[in-house]
């Protein structure tokens, strides 16, 4: 068994060589078999079926798979320094049903017509607006049960505003087949457009990566980080706004996807420990692989919903974690 | 130059106005009953907590100075330190280079100052009580700064550690820094230069330990009396 200071040094490339695996099996997996050879011919476009099959679904919906879940990953290490709690992600604190329901009242209230960013700038804004329901309700450094109990109302506050536009705003089966989109997360039909509108989550990440030193003080309390030079004020409210963006983002291109923020983190900081600078880009490329994996199993499970399969494998490592907690 | 001065400095329902002024190389302790302000006083004079009235450090406006300047200029421990995240004992320790560019010098030294050699590798999460003491101490130490404020620094440790703080703060002092500690144990004042003591709020007395701990004074401000008796007195091995 490797020691922690082997496993830090393995760490990186461990990852980056999941994230190449899970890619390749994105590629490779689905209604049409491909060997390492077609991929090739369909990449360079010396196999028409291939290429069109790559270029038109497999690459967006893995490009887009990557995007998620490297934001979702990195907002949940955020959001956990920032609330100083390993239960703290976007999920949980109903950050992400925001964003859902955000773009759910665009799409019932028919706004999504309107133009192509209508639905993500909801999503954006409804994140946003319970990012800061959720620091008003649940200060930073509050226990656990205060932090969930916020979490659980919101989520349920959210909830009831989503059934209600299903119960009353939807008038067509086009609408309905978004929403549930929404609702239960996935990766069918993404296009370039959804690549393109996930991009910014790539600065957000680099963005992110100054930022480890200073979350590992703040992790460790507000005032303490303050007394030893950290601009809290000014950190606090980029990584709020970056893990807020990141979320929406994802959320706006593939609707709720949960478990990810919570999981991935806490894998990753019980193997390789808690320093942000390195928790943060492991993260952000473990993420990405462990969304991949679980696209490729909801796929090959006949074509389950995304959301579906990290829910499945996240629900029970979350009650493990409670079990462990308590 | 006074390396802290308050002028006029108050906190809302928990700290009157003060007036007070440092000079370097002073081991100063801050007593009062619980309740009383001491931990409002360190904070506030540490820039952590907003105050009415003037602080100054080192003859500058605290608002003048840079927060990475800050976190060279003073280090603060607090009462209690909660961790909940298991970052290394070292890794907490290095934190205090964190307004120096984080460049761990100093950190071996003061792990050993502390004890804290075998406990270097250790989740700081699940240390005890005196233990974290000790790290927050030895961070504080690697801070370098040229004024401590340290929240009842002896409150958690064992006799040795706490004579070996004291003796710490005064090389420290005798180095030129100066170190303001609140605490408890009134004995203790007899090896400090200089004692504040607050009641309510309010700064009642400043001096000498020796001639501001009088029996009158003990009696208002914590209701008990002074004998002077036959004791044990601990030195370091």
């Amino acid at each position: 068994m490797m020691n922690l200071e082997e496993r830090q040094k393995w760490a990186m490339p461990a990852a980056i060589g999941l994230l190449v695996a899970a890619m390749f099996t994105s590629l490779v997996v689905g209604d049409l078999g491909m060997s390492p050879a077609m991929l090739w011919a369909g990449l360079t476009h010396a196999d028409d079926l291939a290429a069109t099959v790559l270029w038109n679904i497999r690459l967006p919906r893995t490009l887009v798979a990557i995007e998620i879940g490297a934001a979702l990953a990195a907002s949940g290490v955020v959001m956990q320094a920032f609330f100083r709690n390993h239960l703290a992600s976007p999920g949980l604190l109903g950050v992400s049903a925001g964003g859902a329901a955000g773009a759910v009242v665009a799409i019932g209230a028919g706004w999504a017509a309107w133009s192509y960013f209508t639905v993500p700038f909801a999503a954006i804004g409804g994140a946003v607006a319970a990012t800061l329901a959720v620091v008003v309700l649940a200060r930073q450094g509050a226990s656990t049960e205060r932090l969930l109990l916020a979490g659980v109302a919101l989520n349920a506050l959210l909830g009831a505003v989503t059934s209600y536009v299903l119960s009353n705003f939807t008038l067509s089966y086009e609408r309905n087949a978004q929403i549930i989109f929404w609702l239960l997360g996935g990766l069918e039909d993404r296009t370039w457009e959804h690549v393109l509108m996930a991009a910014p989550i790539g600065l957000g990440a680099v963005l992110l990566w100054p930022l480890g030193r200073s979350m590992d003080l703040l992790s460790l309390g507000q005032t303490e980080a303050q007394s030893l030079g950290v601009d809290v004020v000014a950190v606090r409210r980029r990584m709020l706004v970056l893990a807020t963006v990141m979320t929406a983002l994802a959320t706006a291109v593939a609707g709720m996807v949960g478990f990810v923020g919570l999981v991935v983190p806490h894998i990753f900081r019980l193997l390789f420990g808690p320093e942000h600078r390195r928790l943060v880009p492991i993260s952000i490329v473990g993420g990405a692989a462990f969304v991949l994996f679980c696209d490729v199993i909801a796929r090959s499970a006949g074509n389950l919903r995304l959301g579906i399969i990290t829910a499945l494998i996240g629900g029970p490592f979350f009650l493990w974690m409670l079990r462990r907690q308590s | 130059m006074s390396v802290l001065e308050l002028k006029n400095v108050a906190v809302a329902s928990r700290l009157k106005p003060i007036d007070l002024e440092l000079p370097a190389g002073q081991l100063v302790g801050l007593v009062g009953p619980n309740g009383s302000g001491k931990s409002t006083l360190l904070m506030a004079a540490a820039g952590l907590l907003p105050a009415k009235g003037e602080v100054r450090w080192g003859g500058r406006e605290l608002g003048e100075i840079p927060i990475m300047e800050r976190g060279r200029f003073a280090a603060w421990v607090p009462q209690e330190a909660q961790f909940s995240f298991g970052f290394s004992v070292a890794s907490v320790v290095g934190q205090g280079r964190f307004a120096h560019g984080d460049d761990g010098f100093g950190v071996p030294e003061a792990l050993a100052r502390f004890d804290l050699e075998k406990l270097a590798d250790r989740p700081v999460n699940q240390l005890s009580g005196g233990e974290r003491q000790r790290v927050m101490l030895a961070r504080s130490l690697v801070v370098a700064p040229k004024i401590y404020f340290w929240d009842e620094p002896l409150a958690a440790l064992d006799v040795k550690h706490a004579l070996q703080v004291l003796e710490l703060a005064r090389e420290l002092t005798q180095a030129g820094a100066t170190v303001l500690m609140s605490l408890h144990d009134l004995r203790l004042t007899m090896c400090l230069d200089r004692v504040i003591v607050l009641d309510d709020g309010k700064l009642c007395a400043d001096g000498e330990p020796e001639k501001v701990l009088s029996n009158e004074l003990l009696q208002s401000v914590f209701g008990v009396k002074v004998e002077k008796a036959d004791g044990w007195n601990l030195h370091l091995t």
